[in-house]
């Protein structure tokens, strides 16, 4: 099942969705780090993003260099339409399973 | 660091850049740049720089993964298998950072094992088994007399012409008489060895010079110029490597020499080890000392090409006894004539000591490989958990098998690498501390073959110790390896790695109970009295040197002179001049012929040492008179020749009669006058302590047929003799300047240094017996732990049902001492059967000495029990609560 989305690609993806157009791999780290408590290391992030990108999901484009970079230039993901309904579709797939077990989850 | 510039670690950078598929190559390394600067501002350049190396470890692996697995992206660099087995390297090099404990020990203990494998292979590489440094050096032999069975190295002149001018299977034959120069001139009067060599010598090992040339014929004619050879040593110690030095002048013994060629730096005197210079033979046959029965001159031959040794032999054996045929009266009737390879004749002394050392070198590496196989083993359990997961998840068997190797071999290399290291550092330090008395010291180093041999020993301890847990690991049912990791039992490893534990008890004892050995001997023969009183004597030794010791009177009251200086000196009770002084490795014999039963064949009279000594000399070393009288200053030139002869002597050559009042001649049987025996004297160990006493004639130095060039002075002291030492110094040179003063040492340093041989063995020993100890108390300690985190489970039910601590603490212990016994009930029989190898070494103790073997046990067993105490008492803290739920 290719187009099934790991926990952790959703988590990404979602990052994406919220960092608009300045997506790229410290963002999304701050992102997940910020929101989950979850300190990734640059190689699950892009292993994740690279993977992504593989299937369809995200797109990248080269940025802007900054001195602090050591003159390196970024690279910034954004989600694509396709990227977008995967998501959805996992989230949705989610929320049914989960509907009816907040209780019993003790999720609040 | 480069922390502290504000960048990232360079290496790391590069690292990365290197391994990183190239499309993220800049954006990767452009993130981390990017924390690294605001990770160093907020928490500090340490933390960053750790930060960065953990995301370096980190990150590839996670991406060439992924990579690799989906079949996306460039290929970081080289070809496929190169790629997987960086892979395999980098999730092993993670594996090890996150054990530093276990990687640590499992490399230290390879690295010890291989350092000093490697150390005395190769020490002992030159002298078992490494040929000669010259051409052709098999067929380079040693030419002997054999008389009444004894093998001796010198001949007479005479008798080794007529040798090289009849044996068909000797190419070429060269002669060398010892001899030593002092080199005055450029700095201090030094004393050198140096040796006489007829002109082909150096043709005979295949050597030339390496500046100027060899000797000609012409060199080597009696009244032909001095000339010189030197050593590449002396040529740079003395003439600071001047080029131009041929055709220069030296000047040795007070005479001009012609330089006329220095030997290359590598270049080995196989025949005399400490040679520095070579002057010709120039041997004149109508001296006294040219005699066939004077035996004083070395023989070196090149054995006809396509000629056997044995052939040769037998020819020298046949050519010798037609000598002896042909004159009756110069050889014993039992003559014969062997010849051994130059090489094995050097050698041949040491070899035994040498087979024993490496005989223990052996067994700790053994040690350290059982120790490691243990270690390796022991994590099969953590590892099994793991490994099925990896399979689970699709690896194949093959993948994980060389994950594993790849694994090991890593370990296997660090530590082969410092062993390495270690092994050049053990080297130089053995060279250091080798006795004089080891031949081809300067051969010894970290060669090739060696090296070689120790990457092999690396690399197969590697694949072995990774193919045991990996072909368990991948044989096993990936469902039963996750079972079995949970419920925490691996019997079979267990056992195997209690086989282990025994087997490096074993090898303990063995090493323990071999250097126990060698240390008894030791102590048995500094117990041996040498036959005089070593302490509170000071010795050192004068030579003469110059054209007016021509003439013997002038030497004579020279050495008197020095004699009357030193007794002047405050502090000196006692000092007295000998010709050679016990346990120095003087060595001078001569034969003693009766007049009252003279030998039907005079060369069948003993040798016996020939001590030419002043007045007082057996009172200073303390050497008893045991029957007559000792010298006095009335036995000079002008009064009748006398002698003492010792104990064992005057029993064995008198049979019986009183040997007082009887007379001899020694050196030739039909010159020289006859000495009468005024005295019996102590027996003295002149060659060593081992050894039987040595037959002794002791006569006044005034009394001899000529003047000894080279005298010792003995000193008795009132305090410290070393305190004495510059005084005397100052009192000899107070004589004559230009006199050389060798050997400045007190009489204790040089009995222990007799034994300098034993004591380096010893040494080794010791050294090995102590690795061994530390690694099997290492083993047993990780044997018995790993066995304890195991057990947790156990234990914890067993307290939990009422056991107290104490008894979990004797089960383990006694897990553990059933195991260390065992090891040394097996150690003692192999310790039997081994130490006949070590009976050269011993002395006064069999090799079954119960006092040894018990006390090596008794050690071996104390370390056992500690070792086995930490992990006994870690068990009885275990809680049984907390035990219970660990699964």
């Amino acid at each position: 099942m290719a187009d099934h989305l790991g926990e952790f690609e959703q988590i990404v993806l979602l990052a994406l969705v919220r960092l608009g157009s300045d997506g790229y791999g410290i963002s999304v780290r701050d992102a997940i780090a910020e929101r989950t408590g979850r300190e990734a290391d640059f190689g699950t992030v892009y292993t994740t993003l690279t993977r992504l990108e593989q299937k369809g999901y995200v797109s990248s484009r080269l940025g802007e260099a900054t001195p602090e970079r050591g003159g390196r230039r970024k690279k910034y993901f954004i989600i694509t339409a396709s990227g977008r309904a995967a998501l959805v579709a996992a989230l949705r797939a989610l929320r049914a399973m989960t509907r009816g077990l907040g209780q019993q989850l003790e999720l609040r | 660091m480069s922390a502290r510039h504000g960048r990232p670690p360079k290496l790391a950078e590069r690292l990365l850049g290197w391994l990183l598929p190239r499309d993220l190559r800049e954006p990767y390394l452009g993130d981390l740049a990017e924390s690294f600067t605001a990770r160093m501002a907020e928490k500090g350049a340490r933390n960053a720089w750790l930060w960065y190396w953990r995301e370096t470890m980190n990150a590839p692996v996670e991406i060439t993964i992924t990579r690799t697995r989906d079949g996306v992206g460039d290929a970081p660099s080289g070809d496929a298998f190169m790629t997987s087995f960086l892979l395999d390297a980098r999730i092993a090099l993670r594996s090890f950072l996150r054990r530093p404990g276990f990687t640590a020990v499992v490399v230290l203990t390879t690295a010890i094992g291989v350092g000093a494998a490697t150390t005395i292979f190769s020490a002992a590489n030159p002298i078992l088994f490494s040929p000669l440094p010259y051409p052709h050096a098999e067929r380079i032999v040693m030419v002997k007399q054999v008389d009444n069975g004894s093998a001796g190295d010198r001949l007479g002149y005479s008798t080794i012409m007529d040798l090289a001018a009849r044996a068909r299977s000797l190419e070429v034959v060269a002669e060398a008489g010892s001899w030593q120069g002092t080199m005055t001139g450029q700095g201090a009067p030094a004393l050198m060895t140096g040796l006489r060599v007829s002109q082909r010598f150096f043709s005979v090992l295949g050597a030339r010079p390496a500046l100027g040339r060899d000797f000609l014929p012409e060199d080597d004619k009696q009244g032909a110029p001095r000339t010189v050879i030197l050593s590449d040593a002396v040529w740079r110690s003395r003439f600071a490597a001047d080029t131009s030095i041929i055709g220069k002048t030296a000047t040795i013994n007070d005479y001009p020499y012609l330089v006329i060629g220095v030997m290359p730096a590598d270049f080995e005197g196989a025949v005399e080890p400490r040679a520095q210079l070579w002057r010709p033979l120039q041997y004149d046959v109508s001296l006294g000392q040219a005699c066939r029965s004077c035996q004083h001159i070395k023989a070196i031959a090149r054995v006809r090409e396509g000629t056997s040794e044995s052939t040769a032999a037998h020819e020298v054996d046949i050519i010798m006894r037609q000598l002896r045929d042909e004159h009756v009266s110069d050889y014993p009737h039992k003559v014969g004539g062997d010849i051994i390879a130059l090489g094995d004749d050097i050698t041949r002394g040491v070899r035994p000591a040498m087979l024993a050392v490496l005989g223990a070198v052996v067994l700790v590496l053994l040690i350290a490989c059982v120790n490691v196989t243990n270690l390796l083993l022991g994590r099969v359990a953590e590892r099994r958990a793991e490994i099925s997961v990896r399979a689970a998840l699709g690896a194949s068997s093959a993948r994980i098998v060389r994950q594993l190797l790849v694994e090991s071999s890593l370990l296997a290399s660090a530590g082969g690498a410092l062993g390495v290291g270690i092994a050049y550092a053990g080297v130089r330090m053995l060279v250091r501390l080798a006795p004089e008395s080891l031949p081809r010291v300067q051969a010894m180093q970290m060669s090739v073959p060696v090296l070689v041999l120790a990457l092999v020993v690396t690399m197969m301890v590697g694949l072995g110790f990774g193919l045991l847990p990996a072909l368990d690991a991948a044989r096993g049912n990936v469902n039963d390896g996750m079972q079995s990791a949970s419920r925490r039992t691996v019997g079979v490893s267990r056992r195997a790695r209690s086989v282990l534990v025994i087997a490096e008890m074993a090898l303990a004892v063995l090493v323990l109970a071999g250097s126990g050995l060698l240390l008894r001997s030791m102590h048995r023969l500094l117990d041996v009295r040498p036959g005089f009183e070593p302490s509170g004597l000071l010795s050192l030794q004068v030579q003469v040197v110059g054209q007016r010791f021509q003439n013997d009177t002038v030497t004579w009251r020279y050495f008197d002179d020095v004699l009357a200086a030193v007794r002047a000196i405050p502090g000196v009770r006692e000092a007295a001049l000998t010709s050679q002084l016990p346990l120095s490795s003087d060595y001078d014999e001569y034969g003693v012929h009766s007049e009252r039963h003279p030998a039907a064949m005079p060369a069948d009279d003993p040798s016996v040492h020939r001590y030419a000594v002043s007045v007082g000399y057996l009172e200073a070393m303390r050497i008893p008179v045991v029957q007559g009288r000792s010298l006095t200053e009335h036995d000079n030139g002008q009064s009748p020749p006398v002698a003492l002869v010792s104990e064992s002597f005057a029993k064995k050559f008198f049979k019986g009669e009183n040997a007082i009042g009887q007379r001899v001649r020694t050196g030739a049987h039909d010159r020289g006058p006859w000495r009468t025996i005024v005295g019996i004297t102590g027996d003295v160990h002149q060659v060593s302590l081992a050894g039987e006493v040595n037959d002794a004639v002791y006569l006044p130095e005034s009394q001899w047929q000529n003047a000894d060039g080279m005298m010792s002075l003995v000193i008795r002291t009132t305090g410290e003799p070393g305190a004495l030492a510059g005084a005397v110094r100052k009192a000899v040179w107070s004589i004559d300047r230009n006199q050389p003063i060798m050997r400045v040492s007190s009489m204790s340093e040089i009995v222990a240094s007799s034994a300098a041989e034993r004591r380096f063995v010893l040494a080794l020993f010791e050294a090995f017996a102590f690795m061994g100890i530390v690694l099997a108390a290492l083993g047993m300690y990780g044997v018995l732990a790993a066995s304890v985190t195991e057990r947790v489970r156990e234990i914890g039910l067993r307290e939990a049902l009422g056991a107290t601590p104490w008894q979990i603490v004797s089960m383990i212990v006694r897990q553990g001492m059933v195991l260390a016994t065992y090891g040394a009930v097996v150690g003692v029989i192999l310790s039997v059967l081994g130490s006949r190898a070590l009976a050269g070494q011993l002395f006064g103790v069999s090799c079954a000495d119960p006092t040894t073997y018990a006390g090596a046990i008794a050690l071996l067993m104390t370390v056992a029990l500690v070792a086995c105490a930490v992990p006994a008492v870690r068990a009885a803290r275990v809680d049984p609560l907390e035990s219970l739920r660990a699964d």
